[in-house]
C-alpha cells in the first residue's frame, strides 16, 4: 500500500492533541493521530475491587513509580512505567515527572479544576518587570475559553475579578456551609477573595479528550487514530526545511514506521513534545528550547485544622462540608515584601484530620479521631513558579527508553521567590484560620519536589522574537512553519491557576489558524 | 520470556486444528459452546478462604516486637477490629519483605532498637514490657508533628510504623466486615485499574 499523505499528523491524544483533532477533523482536514499508549476500555480495564483483595492491601506495589506520589493501590497501572520510560536529574534535585501513556492522556484522570489566566499572567512583565510577556493578551484567548468551557461543562460562580476572569459556567449556586462562610469572612477581612471551585463536569464526571473531543473527531471521518505508536522524531524535507511527517515505533513489535503529513502538530504533553524536538534537532535556532521550565509548587495540607463547633459528633451538612478556591491576592495592587507574583488556595472541610499530625497513639488517638471526625478543615497552597532560563531539560545521551529513544535530563530547582511565597502562605493561612475560629493542629511550608503538581509548563515558549522564543503567537515554530506545538510547553508564564483550560483554548486557537493556513495554501 | 511466548504461540497455533480433525471423523461435530454457555467457576482469595500468611522476613524477636507494637498503636476500640485482629504483623512481614532495601532497614533497625532499648532500660524484650514501660519507649509518638521526619532513628521508625499499621488495619477485610452497612458502596471498595495492554 502506498504511504498516505495526511494533511496533518498529530502526536498525542490528550487534551492538547485531542483538541487539535477536534477542530481540524471537523473542518474536513485529514488527520493522523499517533499516541504512544494503548486505548483503554473503560468497561474492561476497570473493575470494582475491595482494597483487601488487592495484592498489597491499601499499599501500592513496593518500589514502583518512585516519583509518582499520586499512585495508589487502585491506580498504579495507569501511570507511565518509569523503568520503560526513564529520565534523569541533577544529583538530589529531584523532579517528579508524572506521565500517562494512554489514548486520552492525563485528561482521563485530571481533577478537572478549570480556570482562565488573566493579563496578570499574559502581561506579567508589564506588571512587575520580571521575565517576558506572552505575545498574546487575555482578549486574544477569551473567545476560545468561551468555546472550550461549554464543551467541558465547567461549573463555577461568577465573581467579576480581574485576576481570575469569569467563564461560560454552569452556574454553581449551591449554599456554603457555616464553616466555609466563617473561613470566607475571615479571608475577606485579610483581603483574600473566596469563590466556589471551578470544575469541568464533562459527562458523568469524565471530562476527557477521550469522551468529549476524540469521538466527534472520529465521527467526522477525517481522523485516523493509531495507538501504541511511539513518536521518535519529526522528519524534515531536506529541500524545503519543512516538516514532512513523523517517524514512530510500534510499541509492541518495535517496528519503525513513517507517517507523512503536510503539517505536524505536537501535543505529546509539555515535556514529551520538547523531547521530541530536541531528539529531532529542530526548532531551536533561539537556543530557548528546553529552557524556562516551570510548574506550580504545591503544599498540600499547608494547614490542618478543625472547626471546634463541629467536633464531638456535631458535624452536619449545614455546619461543615464543601470547599472552595481563593485566587491570587498578592502583588495585584500592593507589593509583597520579598516575592513577586502570587499563590492560590484550594480548601476543603468536613473530613477528619490526618492521624499523623495528632501526637497520640493507641486508644487515646482513636478517641481524638472520633472527637474530630467530620470537623476537619485543610488547605492546599498552589504557587506560581518563575520561568527561569536556568531551569531546563536536555537530552541524556546515556539513557534511553524501552524503544531506544534518548531520555530527558532535568536541571530544575525552586528559588527564593517560591520559598518566600510559601512562608507567606503558611503564616497568612494560620492567621485566617484562627480568625475564622478554627483550631490549627499542624502547619508547614514544605513544598513537594518540582513536577508534583503535574502542571509542568514552558520549555518551548511563545514569543514575538525568534531569537528568544521557540513558537510564535499561533503556537507555530519560528523555524519550521508547518510545525505547531499545542501543549503546555508553549506557556510563557503560568500563574497559580491550573493550566488545562488554557492549554485547550490555545490548542483550539492554533488549530483554527492552522486550518485557515492550510485552506489558503500558506504552508 | 521468549520461551513462554513461543509456547503460547504453539498452543495458539494448535487451536484451529481441532475442528479440522473432528471434521475428518464421521460423527457430526457437536456445536462449540458459546462463551455465554460456559459456567464461570467460583473462586476466592486466600484471605477469604481464611488461610494465613506465613511470616518469613523478620526474626522471631523482631516479629514479637512488631506484634506488640501493632497492639499498642492500634488496639481494638469500641468493637472495631484492631491491628492484631486484622493480622497486620503478618501482612507487614510480607510487605516489608518485598520492599526496597531502605524500608527493610528502617523496620529491622527500628524493631531491633525497640528490643535493645527495652533490654537496656528494663532488662526485658519489648514484648514483655508492662504498659507504663512501653509508654516511656513510645514517647516520641507524643511529640508535636513536624513535616520533616525526626532525625532520631527510633522516632522516625515509630512515625512510619504508625502510618503503615493504620493503613494495613483500615484496608483489612476484618475492618470492612465490621463496618455498618448502608453506604452507597460497601466499605473498602474502589475502582481498580487493571494493567492495560502491557508489553509482552
Ligand atoms: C491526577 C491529575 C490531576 C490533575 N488535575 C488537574 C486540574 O485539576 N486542573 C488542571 O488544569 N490540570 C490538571 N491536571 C493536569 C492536566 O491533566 C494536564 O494539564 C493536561 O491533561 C495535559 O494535556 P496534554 O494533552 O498536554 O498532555 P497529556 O494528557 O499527557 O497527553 C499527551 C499524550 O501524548 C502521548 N505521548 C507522549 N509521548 C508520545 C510520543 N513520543 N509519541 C506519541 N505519543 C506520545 C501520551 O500517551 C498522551 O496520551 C492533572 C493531571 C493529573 C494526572
Amino acid at each position: 500500500m502506498a504511504e498516505t499523505k495526511y494533511d496533518v499528523v498529530i502526536v498525542g491524544s490528550g487534551a492538547s492533541g485531542g483538541m487539535a483533532a477536534y477542530v481540524l477533523a471537523r473542518k474536513g482536514i485529514k488527520c493522523l493521530m499517533l499516541d504512544a499508549g494503548p486505548a483503554p476500555d473503560l468497561t474492561r480495564d476497570r473493575t470494582l475491587k475491595a482494597v483487601y483483595d488487592l495484592p498489597y492491601r491499601g499499599f501500592r506495589k513496593p518500589g514502583i513509580l518512585p516519583h509518582v506520589l499520586q499512585a495508589n493501590a487502585f491506580n498504579s497501572n495507569v501511570w507511565a512505567d518509569e523503568t520503560q520510560n526513564p529520565y534523569t536529574y541533577d544529583g538530589d534535585d529531584q523532579f517528579n515527572w508524572v506521565r500517562v501513556r494512554l489514548v486520552g492522556g492525563k485528561s482521563l484522570f485530571w481533577a478537572r479544576m478549570s480556570f482562565r489566566l488573566s493579563d496578570y499572567e499574559f502581561k506579567a512583565r508589564d506588571h512587575d518587570g520580571y521575565g517576558e510577556n506572552w505575545p498574546i493578551s487575555y482578549s486574544d484567548l477569551a473567545p476560545y475559553y468561551d468555546k472550550v468551557e461549554p464543551i467541558f461543562r465547567v461549573a463555577g460562580r461568577k465573581e467579576g475579578w480581574k485576576q481570575l476572569p469569569d467563564g461560560v459556567f454552569l452556574e454553581d449556586n449551591s449554599p456554603d456551609s457555616v464553616c466555609v462562610q466563617q473561613f470566607k469572612t475571615a479571608a475577606n477581612q485579610a483581603g483574600i477573595p473566596v469563590t466556589k471551585m471551578r470544575r469541568a463536569t464533562g459527562q458523568g464526571m469524565l471530562a476527557s479528550s477521550f469522551n468529549l473531543l476524540l469521538p466527534d473527531a472520529l465521527a467526522s471521518g477525517n481522523l485516523t487514530l493509531v495507538s501504541n505508536a511511539v513518536a521518535r522524531e519529526v522528519t524534515v524535507d531536506k529541500n524545503t526545511g519543512l516538516a514532512n511527517g513523523v517517524n514512530f515505533i510500534d510499541r509492541h513489535s518495535r517496528r519503525e514506521i513513517h507517517a507523512s503529513g503536510r503539517a505536524v502538530v505536537l501535543g505529546a504533553s509539555c515535556l514529551e513534545s520538547t523531547r521530541l524536538l530536541l531528539n529531532s534537532g529542530l526548532a531551536n535556532s533561539s537556543g530557548a528550547l528546553g529552557h524556562y521550565l516551570f510548574d506550580q509548587f504545591y503544599i498540600t495540607r499547608t494547614v490542618d485544622a478543625i472547626m471546634p463547633a463541629a467536633c464531638g459528633g456535631k458535624a452536619n451538612r449545614h455546619l461543615i462540608g464543601g470547599g472552595g478556591y481563593c485566587p491570587r491576592f498578592r502583588n495585584l495592587d500592593t507589593k509583597a515584601k520579598n516575592f513577586i507574583r502570587g499563590y492560590a488556595l484550594d480548601f476543603g472541610s468536613g473530613g477528619t484530620p490526618d492521624p499523623a499530625v495528632i501526637p497520640e497513639y493507641g486508644a487515646a488517638l482513636e478517641s481524638k479521631l472520633d472527637y474530630y471526625r467530620g470537623a476537619g478543615f485543610s488547605v492546599t497552597t498552589m504557587g506560581e513558579v518563575l520561568p527561569r532560563f536556568e531551569n531546563f531539560v536536555t537530552i541524556d545521551r546515556n539513557t534511553s527508553d524501552a524503544w531506544g529513544i534518548p531520555a530527558l535530563h532535568f536541571s530544575a530547582r525552586y528559588s527564593d521567590n517560591e520559598f518566600n511565597m510559601a512562608a507567606d502562605a503558611v503564616s497568612t493561612l494560620n492567621e485566617v484560620c484562627h480568625n475564622a475560629g478554627f483550631e490549627v493542629l499542624a502547619k508547614h511550608d514544605k513544598m513537594f519536589p518540582p513536577g508534583y503538581s503535574i502542571h509542568e509548563l514552558g520549555t518551548c515558549r511563545m514569543g514575538d522574537d525568534p531569537k528568544t522564543s521557540v513558537l510564535n503567537k499561533w503556537n507555530q515554530s519560528h523555524d519550521v512553519k508547518n510545525l505547531f506545538v499545542v501543549d503546555g510547553s508553549s506557556f510563557v508564564t503560568g500563574g497559580s491557576q491550573n493550566p488545562t483550560m488554557t492549554i485547550l483554548s490555545l490548542s483550539m486557537r492554533a488549530s483554527e489558524y492552522l486550518a485557515e493556513s492550510l485552506r489558503k495554501g500558506d504552508l | 520470556m521468549p520461551l513462554q511466548r513461543r509456547k503460547f504461540l504453539q498452543v495458539a497455533a494448535a487451536v484451529p486444528a481441532a475442528p479440522a480433525l473432528l471434521a475428518q471423523q464421521s460423527a457430526p461435530a457437536p456445536p462449540a459452546p458459546s462463551a455465554a454457555d460456559v459456567q464461570t467457576l467460583a473462586t476466592t482469595t486466600p484471605d477469604a478462604a481464611a488461610c494465613t500468611t506465613v511470616p518469613g522476613f523478620f526474626t522471631d524477636p523482631q516479629l514479637a516486637a512488631l506484634r506488640r507494637l501493632c497492639d499498642l498503636l492500634l488496639p481494638s476500640v469500641n468493637g472495631l477490629p484492631g491491628a492484631l485482629d486484622a493480622k497486620v504483623p503478618e501482612f507487614l512481614d510480607f510487605l516489608i519483605g518485598v520492599s526496597p532495601a531502605p524500608r527493610q532497614q528502617l523496620y529491622r533497625q527500628g524493631l531491633d532498637l525497640l528490643n535493645a532499648i527495652s533490654s537496656e532500660r528494663f532488662a526485658k524484650l519489648f514484648v514483655a514490657l508492662d504498659p507504663s514501660q512501653t509508654d516511656q519507649i513510645l514517647g516520641p509518638l507524643r511529640a508535636p508533628w513536624t513535616y520533616d521526619p525526626p532525625s532520631d532513628p527510633l522516632a522516625n521508625f515509630l512515625r512510619e510504623a504508625k502510618a503503615d499499621i493504620r493503613t494495613a488495619t483500615e484496608s483489612s477485610r476484618e475492618r470492612a466486615d465490621s463496618a455498618p452497612s448502608g453506604g452507597r458502596r460497601p466499605r473498602g471498595i474502589g475502582l481498580y485499574w487493571l494493567p492495560i495492554d502491557p508489553l509482552v
